[in-house]
């Protein structure tokens, strides 16, 4: 449904995106992690039509997004961070207003349709600027979905949101996600993407740095997040005298250790004289996701 | 075109929605009813001596005396007051981010512009409308040629057009108001002050070109009830251009 090929963006002499080729199917659901300035919002903009690229090719449904935008757009939903409100504008003509723009030809039942999908209902006949961030949000996705289009790209919809709300968005893009839309979903909150998505892509820098980040996940023990009550009495040592120890890191206060083989058994045995508080043998995306950009930015 | 009518409809909807349009409104209103106050007092002095030469009351004739002063005078007030109407119409949607919407929405730079362009115009028709009572009020005292009202009307009409086209290309140059506003007023002066400048020049090809591209001349012809097609070709050509630079512009922003 999405194909990137050798994305390139110059601001200058910044390099914002440097190469950047991935695909993805109808109906996945696709993660989009890097750090800020990494390159993914300049990515999905480049695939909404809103930037040019310097070199490179976006497809969206076959059509090259420079070539043929207005086909692209008719078939793409994009929420930027900042949702693209008017804010004197009343919730209901807002999305009215976009389901034009967006050549939709039932304007006011599409618009009907979209507030109840996103829960705007109850305030539809608010002005956009009296709303809180959450309601915005939800309003920057209803402009979004308001052709019900079969590619989605949200672009941190949970951004500068309270834990309630967040729940509550992310409620919906599960709900938008059903069938076989097609969604990529950017985020910094790696809960959100391990609940949504099917696969997930990182970058940093501008590089590609995976397509699928499950795949980089070390087999179950060879990474084990371990915490102790009494870890000066030794801990360390005993957990670099393992058989197939490779290295030791800190996170917080546990330990992760790395091996050659599988060590769950071994450093569970090796914890419990230490006072074992927690064990985990398998390793999460947020240790994936440091590794990759850490080597990537090293 | 239902894209380009509804970005029109919320242009001229913001400006209600905000103390901007109205503020324009009174202050044109003032100015304008001040203005034609003025006039009509002259008019009415003028024509109680008149009254008393038995000879003179036939030069006595409201649409030179009260009518096309009180279009030119609104010439000005326009000139002074469009870049302020014009300021917020892309700047503004840079700025606040809902740009974007219209970005990634099926419609071309040029519906952007248009609809934008035409945005302004209907507010441009609430300023027309707003001198409706002048007319009436000069109606009932006395002669008004039809067709130099008319003329009048299409003139400060075309003149609207155009100067709200400029003030649209410098909107879109920037995300900042205050300098869409500084860039609009500094363009309608110059094309006021090239009437002076051509006004101090010699007979010759030079002065005839700052001439044309002066608004004076043609405000002041058409303000006579006289329809030249140059002084039409002048106010749309201006209206061509700029459109086209903003439309060019648009599509730099959207491909930058």
């Amino acid at each position: 449904m999405i194909e990137v090929n050798g994305l390139t963006k110059v601001y200058g002499e910044n390099m914002a995106l440097n190469g950047v080729s991935f695909s993805v199917a109808k109906g996945e659901v696709i993660g989009f992690l890097g750090p800020n300035g990494a390159g993914k919002s300049t990515t999905m903009r480049i695939i909404a039509g809103s930037l040019g690229a310097s070199a490179g090719s976006a497809k969206v449904g076959g059509f090259d997004v420079a070539e043929h935008p207005k086909k692209v757009q008719a078939i793409l939903g994009y929420a930027p961070e900042t949702p693209p409100v008017y804010g004197n504008m009343r919730v209901r003509d807002y999305i009215e207003f976009a389901a034009t723009l967006k050549g939709v030809a039932q304007v006011s039942d599409a618009a009907l349709r979209a507030m109840k999908m996103v829960g705007l209902e109850d305030v539809q006949s608010r002005i956009i600027e009296n709303l809180s961030k959450g309601y915005r949000q939800r309003v920057g996705l209803a402009q979004a979905l308001v052709h019900d289009p079969q590619v989605l790209i949200l672009d941190e919809p949970t951004s500068g949101l309270d834990p309630a709300q967040r729940v509550e968005i992310r409620h919906l893009i599960q709900t938008l996600a059903e069938g076989d839309r097609t969604v990529v979903l950017s985020t910094h909150v790696l809960g959100e993407i391990e609940a949504l998505c099917n696969r997930v892509m990182i970058i940093n820098g501008g590089v590609l740095v995976t397509t699928d980040a499950q795949t980089q996940i070390a087999a179950p023990g060879r990474v084990v997040h371990v915490e102790v009550a009494r870890p000066e009495d030794g801990f360390e040592a005993t957990l670099r005298s393992l058989d197939g120890f490779r290295d030791l890191g800190r996170k917080g206060d546990a330990y992760v250790v790395r091996g050659e083989r599988d060590l769950r058994e071994d450093v569970a045995r090796a914890a419990l004289s230490y006072g074992l508080l927690e064990l985990s043998g398998r390793e999460r995306l947020e240790d994936i996701y440091l590794r990759l950009t850490a080597r990537s930015s090293s | 075109m239902s894209a380009v009518f509804a970005i029109a409809r919320r242009e001229t909807a913001a400006y209600f929605a905000s103390p901007i349009g109205w503020i324009v409104l009174l202050v044109f209103q003032l100015m304008t009813g001040w203005m034609f106050l003025s006039g009509l007092i002259w008019y009415a002095d003028a024509s109680a001596q008149m009254m008393m030469n038995p000879y003179g009351g036939d030069s006595m004739d409201a649409n030179s005396m009260v009518l096309q002063p009180l279009f030119g005078n609104m010439a000005v007030i326009v000139l002074l007051f469009s870049p302020a109407v014009t300021m917020r119409l892309l700047a503004e949607d840079t700025r606040m981010k809902s740009f974007e919407l219209l970005l990634t929405s099926p419609i071309s730079s040029f519906q952007i512009a248009l609809g934008k362009l035409l945005g302004a115009l209907g507010f441009g028709v609430a300023l027309v409308l707003s001198t409706a009572h002048f007319v009436l009020i000069l109606r009932w005292l006395g002669d008004i040629d039809t067709g130099i009202l008319m003329t009048n009307y299409l003139n400060f009409s075309l003149m609207l057009g155009m100067l709200f086209a400029i003030g649209l290309f410098c909107s879109a140059l920037t995300e900042n108001q205050v300098v869409a506003l500084a860039l609009a007023f500094s363009a309608n002066l110059l094309l006021f002050i090239f009437g002076w400048a051509a006004a101090g020049m010699e007979a010759g090809t030079a002065k005839e070109v700052i001439e044309y591209i002066s608004m004076v001349s043609h405000v002041e012809q058409m303000g006579k009830g006289l329809i030249h097609i140059k002084d039409l070709a002048y106010y749309l050509t201006f209206i061509g251009f700029a459109l086209f630079a903003t439309t060019q512009r648009v599509e730099a922003m959207r491909w930058r």
